[in-house]
This record gives C-alpha cells, structure tokens and sequence, in this order.
C-alpha cells in the first residue's frame, strides 16, 4: 500500500466532541459536519412529537442531510430469495417454475410476478443479475456476505453497517449510526462490529420497538439523572485505566445513544404514520419494519439494516414465495416511492439482498436449495445508478454467463457509491493494514453514478 | 407390490391418470406439456405430447368417456385436447381461465362440466364441450383443490388456508364451510415465521359420496415445509371430521395425492424431506393405516387402473442439495418417475 494513502485508524484517531465520539467523515472536514451535540439535541427535541420527513428535523439539519450525507437501508432476507421468482426470472424453461415474467418500468427489463408493485418502480433501482459468491452455507455465508468477504488476515471484519458506521460516523442528526430493525430480540448487538470494536455495533429495535428500559424513570429528576451520569463516567474512567478502551468506549457511547433515542421517542411511535403509509408498506411485520426504516433515515440515522427471517425455502418453494415475496414487494416499492418523491434517493442508498440465491433445480420436496452461483442484488440511490441491470445468467439461469461479480464488488461499488474515497478504502487496526472490502475486487463502473 | 413397469421421463410432474378405459396414462408437470403412453401391452408406449401450456400443468382431467384430456396451467390457461388420437388436436382452449396459476381442475361426473380454481381465489365453472364459462364462485383464498360431489350439482373447493366451501351450483351460493385447519398455519403459530404454511393440496369425493378426503400437511411449517403427511376424512352430510390420517413424522412433507378405492379405503401418496414419503393404504373406520410402503419416496400422484389391481405412481426423482452438483459436467434437473405396480390386498 503507498504510503501516501490515509489509513483509517479503528481506535486511535476517533473524534470525541461533547462526549460523543465520532469517526471523521472522509469526504468532508468535522467543522462542515459535526453540529455540536446541543445543536442536535434541540434538533431532535425539535422533531419530536411531529410526523413526516419535514418535522423530523430542523430545517438546516435536513439541508445537511440533505446535501450530501449519504445513508444506507440495507434489507437482509436473511435464509436466500429466490432469485427466479423475483429478480431473475426464466419462465417457461426447465427450472422457471410456474409463475410468469411481468414487464417493469424499464423497458425490455421483466421480473417475477410476485412483485408487481416492485416491478412499476424498477428504474428507482438497479439489478446485478451476476452475483457469484463462495459459500453455499448459511452458517458461514451469512457472515461472508455481511463482510464483504474480504480475504482471510486473521481478524473478523466488520459487518457492512458498522464498516459504514466507523467509515462514516454518524450523519449530522447525531443519532446512532447503525440501527438494526429486526424481528424478536433487540439491543445493542456488538458481533457485527468485529475488529472495529463493539462502539460500532448496531443497536437493534425488537420488532421496532424502543430499547428496554430506554425511557428515564419518572421518579429519576434532571439534577439526579446529570449527577447520575458523572458518577457513571468517572467511575468509567477509573475503570478503562490500563484496559483496552474497546469496551468502556461502548459502554459510554451506549449510554450517549440512549440519550439522543430517548428525545425521539416519536420514531418507536406507529401512531405517527399516516394510515395510508401503513398500508403501503403493509401491517405485516416486514412491511412495519422498511416503514421504520423509512422514518429512522429521514430522522438522520446513517446505515439502517432491515431483517426479515425465514426465506430459506428448501420445501414448498413456490408456496413460500407466493406468501413471502409480496410482503417484501409491496414495502420495498413504497420505500423507494417514498424516498424518490423527497428527494432523497441521490443520498439514499438502497440494498435488498440474502446470503445467495436458490438453486434453479427443484428438489423432490417442491424446494429449492442454496446456490451461490448466480444470483441477484438489487440496490440503488447514493452515488449507485438507478434504472440498470448489470450482468446476465444463461438461458436456464444456472450460471453467469456475464459479467460476474463476487460480494468484494459489491462492497467496493457500495462504498465509492458512498463517496468513501479510494484512498480511504483501508483501515489501521492497531498497525495491521486490513482493505476495507477484498483487495482484489473493484467497484462496477456502469453502476457508479 | 410388485412393481411392472417404471416410466421415466425428463422433467418432474406433478399428476399420472389412467383413462377410463385404462388403455392411457396421461401426465402432466413442469414442462408445460400433457404425455401419454398406451399402457394396454406388454410395455408402455409413449405416445405423441400434447404442448399446448406455459409454466406448470397442475391441474388435469379425463372425461368420463376417455375421449377428452382437459388441462390447466401456472399462467391461466384452460384447454381441451383429443386423447385417444395419434396427434391429438386442441378441441378449445381458454387462454385466460383465471389470472395466474390455476392449482386445481375436476370434472362433473355426468363430464358435463368443469371447475377450476386457484390463486385468483375464484373458482369457475365451463362447459367441457366448448369451453364456454358458465359460472363464478369468490372462494377469497386461492384455491388448492376441488371436487364435485358424485350426485347432484354440489360442489367442493379447498383453499390453501384449511378452507372447505360447498357450493350449490343450482343457485351458485356458498351452503357452508367446513374445517381442515390443521393442514394450515400461520405466522401466529410458527414461531415468528410470517410465511402462511400447507393448505388443502387435494381433494376427493368417495363414489357414493357419502365421505370427502383432503389432503396436505399437519402442522405445517416455513422453510424445510416439514409436517406431518396427513389426510383428513369428512362425512359428508354431518360435515364432521371421522378420520384425521397422518402418516409418517413431523419432519416428512404432503399428501400431494388421495384416492377412493372402490372397495371403500383410501389410497394416499406423499412427500417429505429427505426422500422419504410412503403410499399408504387406511380404512377410514381403523385407526391406523393397514398398508404402506416407505421405500416409494418422494410421491406426488397415484392412480388406480380400472381393473382395481394396478396402481400408477408417480414420483419425483429430483436430490435436494446445496451448491452446483454437477454430473458429466452437467447441471440435471430432476424427473418424473411413475411405477406401475401390481398389488392385492393383504
């Protein structure tokens, strides 16, 4: 690596202003993007209590945020969509099943008919018909994927969303920057940080509920809550004295979030949308969760990362399908309608993705199994082109017959996509030079805006 | 049993039938044709294929006289074809029947008319001899099976969310429900799943029509679609559960097929993951099945020849497995397999 490139450190050159640490942004100088913390307070104390994007934030927060702060929604459908009754249909052949292609917005382009309100805002989207990865197991796939699968150097990389959190930091509203909505469990959960350190995993909205306990205690006074908090931090401090700091510096910066969450506990409040949005998006859970998701980047958050479980359709494909890909279709459609209409797709970059796709073979049991060999992703928004589609897979759709790209593509297009500038693409972990995505991948250029 | 003849052919499918007159065995499937084979010699003779379909071809009937093959495919259409004709021609078509996958087709048994019913949750009714629609019932749920009752102008529908509706086809109203929720579930009761899991996938009227049977899955689950094989009985005039039937583990898949024997016990056939799957053999008035065999895997229709001694099975050959298994360099699909067996009665 030149020497001339700047590395981004994992735990020596964070920013702390007011008690927050934050990761330089790399595009832009600190006095350009970090408000002080009483700013973005009263911003959120602001917003709370009111719906919709325009009284979410402050005027000059949303023009910021606005302006050039780039934020990720990244939807997991975690077990593996069928890329054949969604993005890459073959219909009438040996292994396209029983459902037909449909015409989208975009002329000559055709998906599955599962996904109708999907396919009327195709060119709000882009499709990489090409993906082959590596692995055909959830237990290591789910991880590879999540990583970028960057080559083996002995450390665990980081999940897309806290690369993004320490790449980028938090966006001008000072909210967390990786936020988790998920089915069942919510929390802080560390694992996704790997090397980073737990700081920069995500905090995740059981079901897009608020943390547990995220509310102060009514019978807790402002004065007792100010003294409570210094005691806290002392004793912290006392505490990281000769310690690794990776822990104490979560610990804090936990607490840290849970005060600006606690100013906007409006986002945790359905009764704050419309009737109309919540049956665009649908009332099931995955449809509540992308609507959350919606709400959480207009408030400011940076990487919002949606979970939905169970795709792992092994038995009953076409059945399952048929029950699962409307509930991603209808929600995915309104969200990229939503954001197009505020202007915020050019900052926003959206990603639906699974671990890999199904095998285009159906098994006995009516199912289809694991098949990293060619599959689909579908993003735009940010600086990634809408309105394409990348790659192809042969007439069967059982490989690639052009244009391959691995995951490490992927996360180098997401990245530059992002604005996180070549020569940011390492980080110094302790002195160990790690890429940020695989060293021998590269962004796909016809999807760089 | 013994099995006579084993019948291969390149794509799976999904339903094996004996004309009336048990001289043909006409399938359909994955590929979007109708096969045939002159089974009245010493071996099947595959005959010319009907290649009239998009998609899948799930639904598929005879007509009483075995002159006819009535056909439905995954993307609406509706057809009629010659069966007995060295290059059977296509007597009508309706080239949309219903929007999207029709799942299911019967036959009156006078074979005056059809029923077709499947994911536009409306079941229609069509003259057989020209094709002409005739009547419309909004079942609501899409449909998975249905049956007319052998005597009157009833008929049956079975939804894919436990649903059975009898309908009086004189006034074209809906008489009553009756329940087969066990073979459904929800995302209320599969552990956070948000997947609606099974449904009726089959249905049958005994010939005096005094009993229905539907079949699918116990308990059914999301993913791996594990649950219990499972057929339910039903009298017919009380419209009360007499028999539930599962067969197997919880872990197996779908009584994808059921039939009457005309001696009055049912015949079933189901899959399961992996490769397991029995035909079994149940009287409805025992508490277990008398009969069945789990060396035949992976089961998706059965039929009886009309000497009541020969039964075609169809099978799906098709290995679960992850990544890219290839065989002489070559990626395969699965195929149908249907066995011709001979059996008597124990």
């Amino acid at each position: 690596m030149a020497s001339s490139i700047c590395r981004l450190t994992t735990k020596t050159t964070t920013l702390k202003q007011n008690g927050m640490t934050h990761a330089p942004h790399p595009l832009c100088s600190t006095s350009e993007h970090q408000l002080s913390r009483r700013q973005l307070l009263g911003s959120a104390a602001a917003g709370a209590g009111t719906g919709g994007l325009g009284g979410l934030l402050q005027p000059a927060v949303a023009e910021e945020l606005k302006r050039d702060d780039k934020q990720v929604i990244f939807v997991w459908l975690d077990g593996g969509m069928s890329q054949l009754e969604s993005w890459d249909p073959k219909p009438n052949t040996q292994f396209g099943g029983p459902f037909r292609a449909i015409p989208t917005s975009l002329p000559g382009v055709h998906i599955g008919e599962l996904m109708p309100h999907t396919a009327k805002v195709l060119h709000h989207t882009s499709i990489v018909r090409s993906v082959h990865t590596q692995d055909n197991s959830h237990s290591a796939g789910v991880g590879r994927i999540n990583r970028g699968d960057p080559k083996n150097r002995g450390v665990v990389y980081p999940y897309l969303g806290s690369a993004v959190a320490k790449l980028m930091g938090p966006t001008a509203s000072g909210l967390p920057p990786y936020c988790w909505v998920k089915p069942y469990s919510g929390g802080f959960k560390t694992a996704d940080a790997g090397f980073l350190g737990a700081k920069y995993g995500a905090l995740a909205f059981g079901d897009g509920k608020p943390p547990n306990n995220l509310l102060l205690n009514k019978q807790i006074t402002a004065e007792e809550n100010t003294a409570r908090n210094e005691l806290r931090a002392a004793f912290s401090e006392r505490f990281s004295q000769g310690r690794s700091k990776d822990w104490t510096d979560a610990n804090s910066y936990v607490f840290d979030v849970a005060d600006t969450l606690m100013k906007r506990m409006d986002l945790f409040d359905e009764s704050k949308v419309s009737e109309q949005d919540r049956d665009r998006y649908g009332r099931h859970a995955l449809g509540r969760h992308m609507l959350m998701a919606r709400r959480l980047i207009e408030a400011g958050v940076r990487f919002v990362k949606v979970n939905s479980y169970h795709w792992d359709s092994h038995g009953d494909n076409f059945n399952a399908c048929q029950s699962l890909i409307p509930q991603f279709d209808r929600p995915f459609a309104a969200l990229l309608e939503d954001l197009n209409e505020r202007g915020m797709l050019d900052n926003v970059l959206v990603i639906a993705m699974s671990e890999f796709g199904r095998t285009p073979k159906i098994n006995s049991h009516v199912g289809r199994d694991h098949w990293p060999e060619a599959w689909s992703v579908a993003m735009g928004g940010a600086g990634i082109k809408r309105g394409h589609v990348i790659g192809r897979t042969n007439e069967l759709g059982t490989f690639v017959e052009d244009q391959e790209y691995d995951v490490g593509h992927l996360f180098h297009t997401w990245f530059r996509g992002l604005g996180v500038s070549e020569e940011m693409m390492e980080y110094d972990n302790d002195g160990q030079p790690l890429p940020v995505a695989h060293d021998d991948c590269f962004p796909i250029k016809e999807l760089l805006a | 049993m013994k099995t006579l003849h084993t019948i291969r052919h390149s794509r799976q499918l999904w339903q094996a039938r004996y004309s009336p007159c048990g001289e043909f065995l006409v399938a359909c499937g994955y590929d979007a044709t109708i096969q045939r084979w002159n089974v009245a010699g010493e071996e099947p003779v595959l005959l010319s294929p009907i290649e009239a379909h998009n998609g899948w071809v799930q639904g598929m009937c005879i007509s009483p006289d075995g002159e006819r093959v009535y056909s439905a495919d995954s993307w609406g259409r509706l057809s009629c074809h010659e069966l007995r004709t060295d290059n059977p021609q296509q007597l009508w078509t309706q080239e949309t029947a219903h929007e999207g996958w029709i799942r299911a087709l019967a036959i009156s048994s006078d074979g005056k008319q059809l029923a077709t019913g499947g994911n536009s949750g409306v079941v229609r009714l069509w003259n057989s001899s020209d094709g002409a629609r005739t009547q419309e019932l909004s079942h609501e749920h899409p449909v998975g099976a249905l049956s007319f009752h052998p005597k009157g102008r009833v008929l049956a529908t079975g939804d894919l969310k436990g649903i059975i509706r009898e309908w009086n086809l004189d006034i074209a109203t809906e008489d009553r429900q009756l329940d087969a929720g066990a073979l459904y579930n929800d995302e209320t009761k599969t552990k956070g799943r948000i997947q609606q899991c099974g449904g009726i996938r089959t249905m049958q009227f005994s010939a005096d029509g005094q009993k229905l049977v539907c079949g699918g899955q116990k308990d059914p689950g999301g993913g791996f679609a594990n649950g219990t094989p499972c057929v339910l009985v039903f009298d017919w005039k009380s419209g009360g559960l007499v028999r539930e039937m599962p067969m197997g583990s919880t872990s197996d898949g779908f009584a994808y097929d059921v039939q009457f024997h005309p001696e009055g016990y049912i015949m079933a056939t189901s899959s399961a993951f992996p490769g397991k799957g029995p035909v079994w053999f149940w009287r409805p008035e025992e508490m277990k099945a008398f009969f069945s065999d789990p060396k035949m895997a992976n089961g998706r229709s059965l039929s009886l020849h009309p000497n009541g001694q020969r039964l075609a099975h169809l099978i799906s050959d098709s290995r679960n497995g992850n990544g890219r298994p290839l065989k002489d360099g070559e990626y395969r699909g699965g195929e149908g397999v249907i066995n011709i067996l001979e059996f008597e009665l124990p």
